[in-house]
């Protein structure tokens, strides 16, 4: 508009504000919890329907396919991690070059439902197996 | 008011399912979305892979702090490798739910519907009441720093100067719908209140007082339309989707007349209209008009021509609106009692009526025979209205 053009910014001519709430807290839900609590014992926890059998990771408390409850929670074998895909970030999200590039990872479990993102080290590559690292939350995995 | 719209299918509700409306509930806005869908499909006798298409409603994105909300529920709403829409108009979104799949199945377009409304309100800090901020005008009426709660006081003051009506007159509201609640296994707050409760509550923002506002909360609620045909195969008892009416008024709020809800009445004269109804106050057996504050309930009931203009409170004192009454009025307890989480609280409105209509009501079954109902849900920059009319 033109009287924008001779406004000054900061003056009576424009407003500025933020908009968003202060702050969200967030329930992970019942099959979260399941989850979250195996990360704390080192554990993959994930969710099997009884329906179709297909097992979901992370665990969730309904089946997206048959849509009936799920409560039958099951250990996911780590030892089967994989890297379906992977990014390298080069700039963080304000647009400052990083010092270190930082490694991305979608890893999957074989048979299973769904996929967590990981932080990445080593010789990352698309199908290479992967150990996880650390089990606090984002997870980290390293790739031989 | 003449309205082109031209149906190609009757259109009939079959199923219906709700979650309790608590203020924080454990579970994701996703698991909540698939609780009330599940159990709608159940209702209606359906399997996920019967659904044609799903329609999602949700208030702002920013209530659950998620963004692109339809795209998130479509998950637990069933609606995965399905046609997904999502409707939003504010606090008329419940209702518009349920308009936006009746018209997917009266078009010809779909024969049977999933309809899912959700909303988590308790997430937002400090409050979600901080969400109605950026509603308003940047430049007129940002700097004031409004809320919904000033905007309502506005109104409900506007509404007692035109028609001289007491505060003592609008806690009524509060105390009927809070009693119905107690029958109502979904409630967040049912109680046996007095007038003298509501008037000794805290003062919000004068004249709302804190009984007169309805409670934070998370929910979810679902809806299974099908058209005739197919309807007739699943029940014997189908709800029909005799009339819908959405209109949009004015969208400054301060240039609109703040003692009647215009918006509301053309959705429901265009309601009507498709229903052949021509005298709602004799032809309407119950109602379930949107309540998140006690005079509100009375502002709609006049405008969805239950009452005369400024003359519901003189029938909710005379007991015309109690569930006893000649025009049961929020029988499940309304938002007052059962909760308000946007979007959902305006589709359990419409599944109030539908149960009632299907006699599964429960202890919420109003005594008389009931035949033809109508819901209506309110919303956006107050300005948009949704109604719908049902008959057994």
């Amino acid at each position: 508009m033109s009287w924008e053009k001779s406004g000054k910014e900061g003056s009576l001519l424009r407003w500025y504000d933020v908009m968003e709430a202060e702050k969200y807290e967030y329930t992970v839900g019942p099959a979260g919890e399941q989850f979250f609590n195996g990360l704390k014992q080192g554990k993959i926890v994930g969710s099997k329907c009884s329906k179709c059998g297909r097992i979901f990771v992370p665990a969730r408390s309904y089946c997206e396919h048959c849509f009936v409850k799920i409560e039958n929670y099951v250990e996911v074998n780590k030892d089967e991690a994989y890297v379906d895909s992977y990014t390298i970030i080069y700039n963080d999200d304000e647009g400052n070059k990083l010092a270190q590039p930082v490694f991305v990872a979608l890893i999957r479990f074989l048979n299973v439902e769904g996929g967590l993102l990981c932080y990445a080290e080593g010789n990352v590559k698309v199908g290479a197996k992967a150990k996880i690292t650390s089990f606090q939350w984002p997870l980290r995995v390293k790739v031989d | 008011m003449k309205v082109n719209i031209h149906l190609n299918k009757r259109v009939a509700v079959i199923g219906a399912g709700l979650t309790p409306f608590r203020r924080r509930l454990l579970e994701t806005p996703q698991e909540i979305a698939w609780e009330a869908a599940s159990k709608a499909l159940d209702e209606a006798g359906l399997e996920l892979k019967d659904i044609d298409c799903v329609v999602i409603g949700s208030a702002p994105d920013a209530f659950d702090g998620v963004n692109l909300k339809g795209e998130y529920l479509s998950h637990g709403s069933g609606g995965i490798r399905k046609p997904v829409s999502r409707v939003y108009v504010g606090g008329a979104t419940g209702v518009m739910t349920a308009i936006a799949g009746w018209y997917h199945v009266a078009s010809g377009l779909c024969q049977k519907v999933l309809a899912v409304a959700e909303e988590k309100m308790s997430p937002d800090r400090p409050h979600p009441q901080a969400i109605f901020r950026y509603i308003w005008d940047p430049i007129l009426e940002k700097p004031l720093n409004p809320n919904l709660i000033w905007i309502f006081a506005m109104e409900m003051h506007r509404y007692m100067a035109t028609y001289g009506i007491k505060k003592e007159e609008i806690a009524l509201v509060s105390v009927k719908n809070k009693r119905n609640a107690v029958n109502n296994p979904y409630a967040q707050l049912g109680s046996n209140i007095t007038v003298e409760d509501v008037l000794k509550s805290e003062v919000l923002v004068w004249p709302v007082q804190l009984l007169d506002v309805s409670p934070v909360s998370d929910g979810g609620a679902a809806i299974v339309l099908a058209s005739e045909d197919v309807a007739r195969r699943y029940t014997d008892t189908p709800v029909w989707v005799e009339g819908v009416g959405w209109t949009l008024d004015n969208t400054e709020w301060p240039a609109r007349d703040l003692s009647y809800a215009r918006y509301v009445e053309f959705a429901a004269r265009m309601a009507y209209k498709m229903a052949g109804i021509e005298r709602p106050n004799k032809e309407i057996d119950v109602a379930e008009p949107y309540d998140p504050f006690d005079y509100k309930e009375l502002h709609h009931l006049e405008a969805l021509q239950l009452a005369k203009r400024g003359e519901a409170p003189k029938l909710l004192k005379e007991g015309v609106f109690d569930i006893d009454g000649d025009i049961p009025s929020s029988p499940s307890g309304g938002l007052l009692g059962v909760g308000n989480p946007i979007a959902a609280a305006g589709l359990m409105k419409v599944i109030s009526i539908y149960w009632q209509l299907k006699g599964t009501a429960g202890k919420m079954q109003v005594k008389r025979p009931v035949h033809t109902g109508v819901a209506q849900a309110w919303g956006d920059l107050m300005q948009a209205g949704t109604v719908i009319v049902l008959r057994n």
